[in-house]
């Protein structure tokens, strides 16, 4: 595998149901995200772009198929060893944020740092950091009920770079937000693109793209599109249903990747 | 390794500040059963501290010696070599004894009537608990006797006909106590139940009618309190030895049946602890799914997920184990005082290291036993699944789908309910079938023949039976109170895990008063099996745990405690139930929204 590939997959499938009334939700998708890029995935609900991103994230296994994360082939993972990968590699926001109610907001940043074995110390002054860097430092004490939508997605984001993990995958994150808060979140997004990280959006949010490298359409489980954007160095060239690779990856990283 | 204890640390405070009710019901569940537990270990020892501190305190002989077939001087004569036999390093008496009738308070019963100095003896000095010591004229009861009887200090009795005034009550370890005071029949080596009394020295000889119908009793201290067989075999075969521990052994058997409820009790207690404990956690578990998939999806693996869940409840179990502890030894005292026949009382100390050792590990054992499935099905449980906060699809069965399709609407609600989470409807119907046994089991002890000790012609209250009714009692009082706890917890479980799809339901035209009626339906259900199992299973334990000829209820008996359980059950339910329905449905939508 290409050393500066973040996530590949190859064949990629997942199934829900039996006989009559099984569901082909992903669908022998191959895709290649190279390091650095940020890629937006956009369809109509329904089409398989959530469960594409769990198979990416290793929260769910394919029915058929390889996922690659970085070096590693996640599909044949153990659940520990999946856990491991999660905690070092990946980092997730999601659309309901899923912050801990009962944690404040820099006890929720640190959550990963702490899984990972880091020092509290450690975790806390990272924590910290990250919370200045989404502009939330003031309101590290505050509990997520204490907070707008926006900010609260703001803290997913930091908790999400905690780990200053390979890829971030971002699962509806302007979903939940109104007009106001989704340009904050576009802000923030933009900002991690231009540091190298490697990000990969799942959204009906059109906007998202104006922060993307590459756009891929999704229907019924395959890829429709799959295009660069302003700005993008790489295209995919599918190959076959569900083709989105990106050729010429190695040359073509626009970002510095992790770090 | 100390950010991930840091982490599980945090967890746990925060939740159990999160949820202080729930950690209040897990704390009273797992300490009910843990108290009554201590109970039935207090009780094993009800006899046996209190009997030594009363032997110290009276300087009790280690072994007392009687003549049984013989009287007066011949008595006397069988008893002289003992005080210079091998071994013997102590004696008092030997003391006058007559096996008479006492009439007190309307009732005539045998009495064992010891003639005393009124100086101390060097070994048996009687402590005196209420009174004085004896005086020419009167007599001083032993205080579980006195109150058995009713009789106080002051009173006037009749010994054989013989007025005497009451100048005290005193505990002695050199006789088993009441009703085990050793009433031999004239003539016999056969001792019937009875209590014992002790008179001047002096008056002793009038009451019996003559000093050679007086038996005579004598007591020894040994060099080796442990050999008083040897000492049984030097001495004469006609002669009676009563060993000190063959006296402590006598009254700890007093709380036998009692100590056999409270054992008993407290198993089915820890079985409706565990339900309790269960069903609690299940909900608990259901409320953290989010919690726990976010957990997952940032690193956790299975092991520290069910490493942050369990941490929980063992620190609950720890500390309901003290609770219990402590509950279940400053209870003892009121079920297992050892009377008037002793010194000191049980709870007077604290508890033995084995009782409290094994009290922990009982709490522990709830607790965990409760919280592992849920917690090792969590840990388990998918990723996407549990961010989701999807409850698994009930198994469509054809039967029951067509079955509901028939229902009305209320019935077919609490089908559904149920069958979205079969486990609560499981616990439920334990819930339900301990209670029931437990009550059916109280309900056989009730209609027996309340045991009065017959001792002479008269009956008086039998402290074996006494005991073994507050024990019932108390494990009666304290089950109630935790299948309360269990009702009232699993409806509110349901309304919390229910509230979206009856929600949804009353989009489609269910009136609050249906959803109302189907959240209690959901309880009634599983309960409808628990009562007709547990009536059963009720007279089968009691069954077990008794002897001699048994009386049943009539049938009108169990068929109202049958309903009284169920209705029982409707009313607790019905208040969480009614509680949710109340809260708008738009509201309800909008909470419950993913």
């Amino acid at each position: 595998m290409t050393g500066s590939m973040v996530l590949r997959t190859r064949g990629l499938t997942r199934q829900y149901g039996r006989d009559s009334g099984l569901v082909r939700a992903v669908d022998e998708i191959d895709l290649d995200v190279p390091a650095g890029q940020a890629l937006a995935i956009m369809g109509p609900s329904g089409c398989g772009k959530s469960t594409l991103l769990h198979l990416l994230g290793g929260l769910q296994r394919p029915t058929d198929g390889q996922v690659w994360l970085a070096d590693h082939r996640i599909d044949t993972m153990s659940e520990r060893a999946l856990a491991r990968l999660r905690r070092d590699s990946v980092g997730f926001v999601f659309q309901s944020f899923h912050l801990m109610d009962e944690l404040t907001a820099v006890e929720n940043v640190e959550l990963a740092a702490l899984l990972a074995g880091q020092s509290p110390r450690r975790a806390r002054k990272r924590a910290m950091y990250l919370l200045d860097r989404v502009g939330l430092a003031d309101r590290a004490r505050h509990l997520p009920a204490e907070l707008s939508g926006g900010q609260r997605q703001r803290v997913a984001i930091a908790r999400a770079l905690s780990n200053d993990p390979l890829v971030v995958l971002a699962d509806e994150p302007t979903g939940n937000l109104d007009s106001a808060a989704t340009v904050e979140v576009l802000r923030l997004f933009d900002e991690i693109r231009a540091a190298g990280q490697t990000l990969v959006v799942v959204t009906h949010d059109a906007r998202i793209a104006a922060v993307a490298d590459r756009m891929i359409s999704m229907r019924d489980g395959a890829f429709a599109d799959d295009s660069p954007l302003a700005g993008a160095g790489m295209a995919g060239t599918g190959s076959g249903r569900g083709s989105g690779t990106a050729a010429g990856a190695a040359a073509g990283t626009v970002y510095g990747g992790r770090r | 390794m100390a950010g991930r204890l840091l982490l599980v640390c945090r967890l746990l405070v925060r939740d159990l500040r999160r949820r202080p009710t729930e950690t209040v019901l897990l704390l009273a569940a797992i300490a009910a059963a843990t108290g009554t537990l201590t109970l039935g270990l207090a009780l094993n020892g009800i006899a046996d501290r209190p009997y030594q501190r009363t032997r110290a305190a009276t300087a009790g002989p280690d072994v007392v010696v009687e003549p049984p077939e013989v009287t007066g001087t011949q008595a006397l004569t069988a008893l002289a070599p003992l005080t210079t036999a091998p071994g013997v390093t102590g004696h008092s008496g030997p003391y006058p004894v007559a096996y008479l009738m006492l009439t007190a308070r309307g009732k005539t019963v045998h009495a064992v009537v010891e003639g005393r100095d009124r100086a101390p003896a060097t070994l048996d000095r009687p402590a005196v608990t209420g009174g004085t010591w004896v005086r020419p004229g009167g007599v001083v009861f032993e205080r579980a006797f006195a109150d058995a009887l009713g009789v106080h200090t002051g009173d006037t009795v009749s010994v054989d006909g013989h007025s005497l005034r009451v100048d005290g009550t005193a505990v002695t370890a050199a006789r088993a106590a009441y009703p085990r005071a050793g009433w031999r029949v004239p003539g016999t080596p056969f001792t019937d139940p009875g209590g014992l009394v002790w008179v001047d020295r002096g008056d002793i000889a009038a009451l019996a009618g003559g000093s050679q119908s007086l038996s005579y009793t004598l007591n020894v201290k040994l060099a080796d309190p442990a050999a008083h067989d040897a000492f049984g075999a030097v001495s004469s075969a006609a002669l009676n030895t009563r060993s000190w521990q063959f006296i402590a052994e006598e009254d700890s058997a007093l709380a036998k049946q009692a100590r056999k409820t409270m054992l008993i009790g407290s198993w089915l207690l820890a079985a409706l602890a565990v339900a309790s404990v269960a069903g609690i956690v299940a909900g608990r578990v259901i409320g953290q799914r989010r919690r726990l998939g976010l957990l997952k999806a940032v690193g956790a693996g299975p092991a520290m997920v069910a490493a942050v869940h369990l941490a929980e409840y063992l620190v609950i179990g720890l500390a309901a184990a003290g609770i219990g502890l402590a509950a279940g030894w400053l209870a003892a005292p009121l079920l297992a005082s050892p009377g008037g026949g002793f010194l000191g009382s049980v709870g007077a100390h604290p508890p033995a290291l084995r009782t409290v050792v094994a009290a922990t590990c009982f709490a522990l054992v709830i607790a965990a036993a409760a919280a592992l499935a849920p917690v090792v099905r969590a840990a388990i449980t998918d990723t996407v699944h549990a961010l989701a906060d999807a409850a698994s699809p009930p198994r469509r069965r054809g039967g029951r789908v067509r079955l509901s399709r028939r229902l009305p609407t209320a019935l077919l609600i609490g089908v559904r309910i149920n069958a979205r989470r079969p486990r609560r409807a499981r616990l439920a119907m334990v819930n339900t079938l301990i209670t029931t046994t437990t009550l059916a089991a109280a309900l056989m002890f009730q209609v027996q023949n309340r045991q009065e000790t017959h001792i002479g012609p008269s009956e008086l209250v039998n402290p074996d039976d006494e005991r073994s009714y507050h024990a019932m009692l108390i494990v009666i009082v304290v089950l109630c109170v935790l299948a309360l706890i269990n009702a009232v917890v699993s409806t509110w479980s349901a309304v919390l895990d229910a509230r979206h799809p009856l929600a949804v339901a009353r989009t489609l035209g269910a009136t609050p008063g249906q959803a109302t009626a189907g959240l209690s339906a959901a309880q009634l259900l599983p309960a409808v099996p628990g009562v007709a199992a547990g009536i059963p299973a009720g007279i089968v334990l009691f069954l077990a745990a008794s002897a001699g000829q048994i009386r049943y209820p009539p049938g009108v008996w169990w068929l109202a405690t049958a309903l009284g359980i169920l209705l029982a059950v409707a009313a607790l339910t019905a208040v969480p139930a009614i509680a949710a329905a109340r809260r708008p449905v738009a509201d309800t939508l909008r909470s419950t929204a993913s």
